[in-house]
């Protein structure tokens, strides 16, 4: 009957009944084996609509194969066995289930052929997340968590406000191409836009991801945005709007995380400059650039996090993932180090590295297309990409000023999962064949040509000879301990403050009011019952006596209404 | 840091580690920098030895990709600067209930550094 | 009729009389026995067999037909008839059921709550109040309803009043609450005597039979408004609310958590039979006009009574506050004055009667280990009793209607209702006065668990006998957020039935 078993169901299943395994290592080795089964399902998979049924009357789909679903799916797998690999040695019950929980959402969300199994599995990403930021166990860390919840809950919200209204228009509840034209569609927009942490929606992003706990940053680095993405290219490709979004998001968060001192937080930063690429890749809308944006969205996940895997790892050793307080590690982490360049290579896009073959694919389609000041825009991002996750990331964490740290060597299961993600990166970069056959259209496309690879090294080189010359200069922007103002300024600061005058002023104004009101109604009230006789005690209990006049009012009032009706 | 590290005894490092200690050489730094200025040159020549086929007119003058990568470099740079100078607050400006300034937990960690040996 | 052998199927045909009747007749027994312990036996045994019956007389008539059961074998009009359908028998389900579950949990919550020799008095109450909700919903005779409602309202006083052990504020609430639902009842009475006084008849059918003759009738109009606001009172529309808060909070925790799952159901119900079956077809353009009363009130109580609920000390008070805007949102169905409108009236009404008495019997374990329910001293009870803090939480879920909750699908139903209509501003104030729930379920949430407890006194979790009754309903009250199989059938049946005797479809409009 199902030809496509939900791969979804097995990482729900077993995040339901791992807590109740003992034995943290047997626990962590049957979340290995989870993502193994989900690929292997994923990659067997038919195409086509499947594991249908009735809900409320509507049909649900948790089965829609084809291929863009697929290669989501299959990174969302690769992605949730490396940080598993990552995490082997916690065995923390809630951050092991939440893990799988969340993972099995956002693979269930990518293969919801229909806009209500789509909510459902988008507030469960929302809901198992959160545990990953709760489960450092500090009162700021709740704080944020709290933050992230009501943003990631609200964008569910608006997402099944625009559905219903979709619905309620269309009579259709498919998750297919939709277009802006209504405000149901620009509600699903906007929900999705939030999780895609479009400018000035992005900062739940940044706010949270430097919360989570060492292992939880990496598993979180790797679904919601990304889910976000395939919703929007499912959802409005060739949606014109995207372009400038995404055009926006690939800039303005290259300047903040230039200054920004928590490298955590800085990987946050470039995350959603990438997230702009893609972004842009689905706002083009042609086959390359969908392709573009599903072969960037692939890389991106491996190699960030393989770079929050790498500042984890410090992290997990010397306590801070603070630039200002890190420097020289490259003595007693070389292998993290690696790893850390490598990635940072990736994201920079080197020739033979993951982000050169995937990322020249949206600049190409936007050239094609002849978006030139959008192309200037992400050749200028790529210089940037260069200088807070090429240079900053590893150059201040391994090297820069000695920080006197000599941690040891991450442990071997982390190195383990940083090398086989590196590994991958470095394989994509050098065999993009691979990839490229997953995507969802088939584009002829070749990155290494002469004349590419050529103009990439300028621009890469030209941009490290300007940090050379800026840094010997002493005019590179020293790493402070201190943090910057961003958007979420408005409601973590300015709206309190607003609703806290606000408040002062209304609460007064309210029981200026209600007094007022109170004193009318009493007078009333006891006006009534001086004409009615002598009967004291019970005119004196305010409710009873209001009570009274208000049933007298609505009595009137309902006899009204009929009266009226009539005549 | 006046007393030595127990951390910086070669032997006490990783091989890798020990391989790369060079990197402390304020010379050797030197000598990357040159290195690093030698490539520049290099590939800005090796414009006139191929044709570019780029998508704009403006791609095809030499040493575009070289100057557009400099120059965005410094825009990003000098961009920042002025930025932090805008937005920058100490680290408690959010406090208390803010990860910035909590440790964090060390139950969750596994630190270990070579002075424990 | 007697002499048929003593069968299961003969006694069938006697299950709407025994419906009232079996616990009529415990009631005085308890108090002849005297003896606390069986006094409880009884009650209980009467409401499971009271659950036994409404089930099985709602299986018969899901399928939309009617059972008519004439008392003394008089026929209607004359004699008494007693109407089931599928909606009042749906109505009856919630009754027993709820009942049965909070019987159990009443003999321990009472046990500190309510003197020891007050105790069987209070099986006696309870029955009685039982027997009356029951009544006034399985009877086809108008009068008969306001017997019932005298019945099931007398003894609720007493009930309330017995909260005075623990805080004597219950003897002016149960005094308020009586003076309110005396009122409610005579206006009752007194629309039930202007429609007799121009048609001649209390039988239900038959006033629907007859009362499309006179729709022009000022009387008649007049006994509309009466019963309305009779009505009202008991189910606390907005405005008519007042008695409600005070009752619910200082009532014992057990009276609470049935009053507040049934007492306000039964009304509704009688409301809706009222409206839909009595005053139908033809009147339905002037009780369409009653929309003007009905609609901006049950908005205002959305509103109005969650955010007075934020801002309550104690958590009875809080949950009494989230009753009245719960009740909006069912006087919402009804003003939709649709299908899908009262579908989603009668399954709230369901799934609000789980979760409420869930709720307000997790919070009565509260008291039973504490002395109290208000809020700052519920500081850090999250750590001490954990069981019962989840229920409060997963009650509040299901308040505020997050998915995979009951809440979820009653306004799942009520939105796509208002989407029908083309409300959609509609189905945006209902969001909106869910997110005020979000406030208040959260505020109890943080002092539960995020909060250092007061003082160093340590506080166990509740005995057995208290939290396994809770947790049934609070596994309901997530179950039938999953399996929508029994309760939405049940609801559109119900719906079916109100309508289906009375098509609305050229009333629709207002």
């Amino acid at each position: 009957m199902i030809d496509a078993f939900p791969p979804a169901f097995i990482f729900l299943i077993v995040a339901t009944l791992l807590p109740l395994i003992p034995g943290g290592s047997v626990r962590a080795t049957i979340m290995l084996l989870v993502p193994v089964a989900s690929f292997w399902l994923i990659w067997n998979a038919p195409t086509g609509m499947d594991a249908q049924f009735e809900f409320f009357g509507f049909t649900l789909t948790l089965m829609r194969v084809d291929k863009l679903s697929v290669i989501f799916g299959l990174i969302f797998s690769v992605a949730a066995f490396l940080s598993s690999l990552y995490a082997f040695k916690v065995h923390d019950r809630v951050q092991q289930s939440a893990t799988l929980f969340y993972a099995g959402s956002a693979i269930g969300a990518v293969f919801a052929g229909d806009l209500i199994s789509l909510f459902f599995f988008w507030e469960g990403t929302a809901i198992a997340s959160v545990f990953l930021i709760w489960a450092r166990g500090t009162e700021g860390a709740y704080h944020t968590g709290m933050r992230y919840l009501i943003v990631q809950i609200g964008s569910g919200v608006i997402l099944i406000a625009g559905v219903g209204l979709l619905y309620q228009q269309t009579g259709s509840i498919a998750f297919d191409k939709m277009v802006l034209e209504s405000l149901g569609t620009w509600l699903i927009f906007l929900a999705f836009g939030i999780k895609c942490a479009f400018p000035l929606l992005h900062n739940w992003l940044q706010d949270s991801y430097p919360a989570a706990t060492v292992t939880g940053t990496v598993v979180l680095s790797a679904f919601t945005t990304k889910l976000a993405i395939y919703a929007l290219a499912r959802g409005f490709p060739g949606t014109e709007i995207l372009i400038y979004i995404g055009a926006v998001m690939t800039i303005f968060p290259i300047f903040f995380a230039e200054i920004e001192n928590d490298l955590r937080r800085v990987l946050a930063y470039s995350l959603n400059n990438q997230l702009g690429f893609m972004v842009v890749g689905i706002g083009i809308g042609t086959p390359m650039a969908l392709n573009g944006t599903a072969a960037h969205a692939f890389a991106h996940i491996l190699y960030k996090a393989l770079l929050f895997m790498s500042v984890g790892a410090v992290l997990h050793r010397t306590g801070t993932s603070k630039a200002s307080e890190l420097g020289g590690l490259y003595k007693t982490m070389p292998l993290t180090m690696i790893f850390c360049v490598v990635g940072a290579a990736s994201i920079s896009a080197f020739p033979l590295f993951s982000g050169f073959v995937s990322k020249s694919l949206i600049l190409d389609a936007s050239a094609t297309t002849g978006h030139w000041i959008v192309w200037l825009v992400l050749v200028f991002a790529s210089a940037g990409v260069l200088s807070h996750s090429g240079i900053k990331i590893p150059f201040f964490t391994f090297f820069a000023h000695d920080s006197g740290k000599r941690p040891k060597e991450a442990p071997t299961h982390m190195l383990l999962a940083m090398g086989l993600t590196a590994f991958l990166c470095v394989a994509i970069g050098v065999y993009p064949a691979m990839l490229y056959s997953l995507l969802p259209f088939d584009v002829e496309y070749h990155p290494y040509t002469a004349s590419h690879v050529i103009s990439q090294l300028q621009l890469l080189f030209f941009a490290l000879l300007a940090f050379g010359v800026l840094m010997r200069a002493g005019v590179y922007p020293p790493e402070l301990r201190a943090i910057n103002l961003d958007f979420d300024w408005t409601y973590r600061r300015l709206l309190p403050k607003i609703i806290g005058t606000v408040s002062a002023v209304a609460s007064t104004i309210w029981a200026a009011i209600i007094g007022f009101a109170m004193r009318r109604i009493n007078n009333i009230i006891s006006g009534l019952y001086r004409t009615h006789g002598p009967e004291g005690p019970i005119a004196k209990v305010w409710p009873t006596g209001s009570m009274v006049l208000w049933i007298a009012m609505l009595l009137a009032a309902t006899l009204l209404v009929s009266f009226i009706d009539l005549m | 840091m006046s007393d030595k590290k127990i951390g910086d005894d070669a032997e006490n490092l990783p091989w890798l580690g020990r391989k790369l200690l060079w990197v402390d050489n304020p010379a050797n730094v030197k000598r990357v920098f040159q290195v690093l200025i030698l490539i520049c040159i290099g590939l800005f020549f090796s414009d006139f030895i191929y044709a570019r086929h780029g998508k704009f007119e403006f791609e095809q003058y030499w040493g575009f990709y070289g100057a557009f990568g400099f120059i965005a470099f410094c825009i990003v740079i000098f961009g920042a600067k002025a930025l932090r100078t805008l937005i920058k607050r100490d680290e408690d400006y959010y406090a208390p209930h803010v990860v910035d300034t909590e440790e964090y937990p060390d139950s969750g960690l596994d630190k270990a550094s070579y002075k424990d040996d | 009729m007697f002499s048929a052998p003593f069968t299961f199927a003969a006694l069938s045909q006697h299950f709407p009389i025994l419906q009232v009747v079996i616990p009529l007749i415990a009631a005085p027994l308890a108090v002849f026995i005297g003896v606390t312990s069986i006094a409880f036996l009884l009650a209980f045994a009467a409401s499971i067999t009271s659950l036994i019956i409404s089930y099985s007389m709602l299986m018969q008539v899901i399928d939309g037909s009617v059972i008519s059961y004439h008392i003394g074998g008089w026929a209607p009009p004359w004699g008494i008839e007693y109407r089931v359908d599928a909606a009042n028998a749906f109505v009856l389900l919630i009754l027993s059921a709820i009942s049965t579950v909070v019987l159990p949990y009443a003999k321990t919550s009472i046990e500190r709550e309510i003197r020891a020799s007050a105790q069987t008095l209070f099986y006696t109450c309870y029955l009685l109040c039982f027997t009356g909700l029951l009544g006034m919903v399985i009877t086809g005779d108008a009068f008969n309803v306001f017997v019932f409602l005298e019945i099931s309202s007398l003894s609720t006083y007493v009930l309330v009043a017995l909260g005075a052990e623990r805080d004597k504020r219950a003897l002016t609430a149960a005094f308020n609450y009586l003076i309110m639902g005396t009122i409610g009842a005579t206006f009752f009475v007194i629309g039930l005597g202007l429609l007799y006084m121009m048609t001649g008849t209390l039988n239900m059918a038959d006033l629907a039979n007859r009362l499309p003759a006179l729709s022009d009738n000022r009387t008649v109009q007049t006994a509309l408004g009466f019963i309305v606001v009779g009505m009202g009172l008991k189910l606390a529309i907005y405005p008519l609310h007042l008695w409600l808060p005070n009752a619910y909070t200082y009532a014992p925790s057990a009276v609470t958590a049935f009053l507040a799952a049934t007492a306000t159901k039964a009304a509704i119900y009688v409301l809706l039979r009222f409206m839909f079956s009595v005053f139908a077809p033809d009147f339905t353009a002037a009780t369409g006009a009653l929309n003007l009363i009905i609609l901006p009130f049950a908005v205002i109580a959305m509103f109005a009574a969650s955010i007075i609920a934020v801002f309550q000390a104690d958590l009875k008070k809080t949950l009494a506050y989230s009753s009245i805007a719960q009740i909006g949102y069912m006087l919402l169905g009804i003003s939709y004055f649709s299908h899908t409108g009262i579908t989603a009236t009668m399954i709230h009404l369901f799934n609000h009667a789980v979760t409420k008495a869930a709720l307000f019997m997790a919070v009565g374990a509260i008291v039973y280990q504490t002395g109290t329910s208000f809020i700052p001293k519920l500081a850090g009870l999250g750590k001490q009793m954990p069981w019962t803090s989840a229920a409060i939480v997963a009650g509040g879920l299901s308040l505020i209607g997050i998915p995979a909750t009951a809440g979820f699908i009653s306004k799942w139903v009520l939105i796509s209702g208002a989407l029908e209509k083309g409300w959609w501003w509609m189905a945006m104030l209902i969001v909106a006065s869910s997110l005020i729930a979000v406030i208040y379920v959260w505020q109890v949430v943080e002092t539960l668990y995020l909060k250092e407890p007061v003082g160093d006194v340590v506080v166990k979790e509740a005995p057995l006998s208290l939290l396994i009754p809770t947790w049934i309903l609070v596994i309901a009250s997530i179950y039938f957020g999953l399996d929508t199989e029994l309760t939405l059938s049940s609801a559109r049946a119900a719906a079916d039935a109100l309508l289906g005797t009375a098509p609305l479809a050229a009333g629709a409009g207002s």
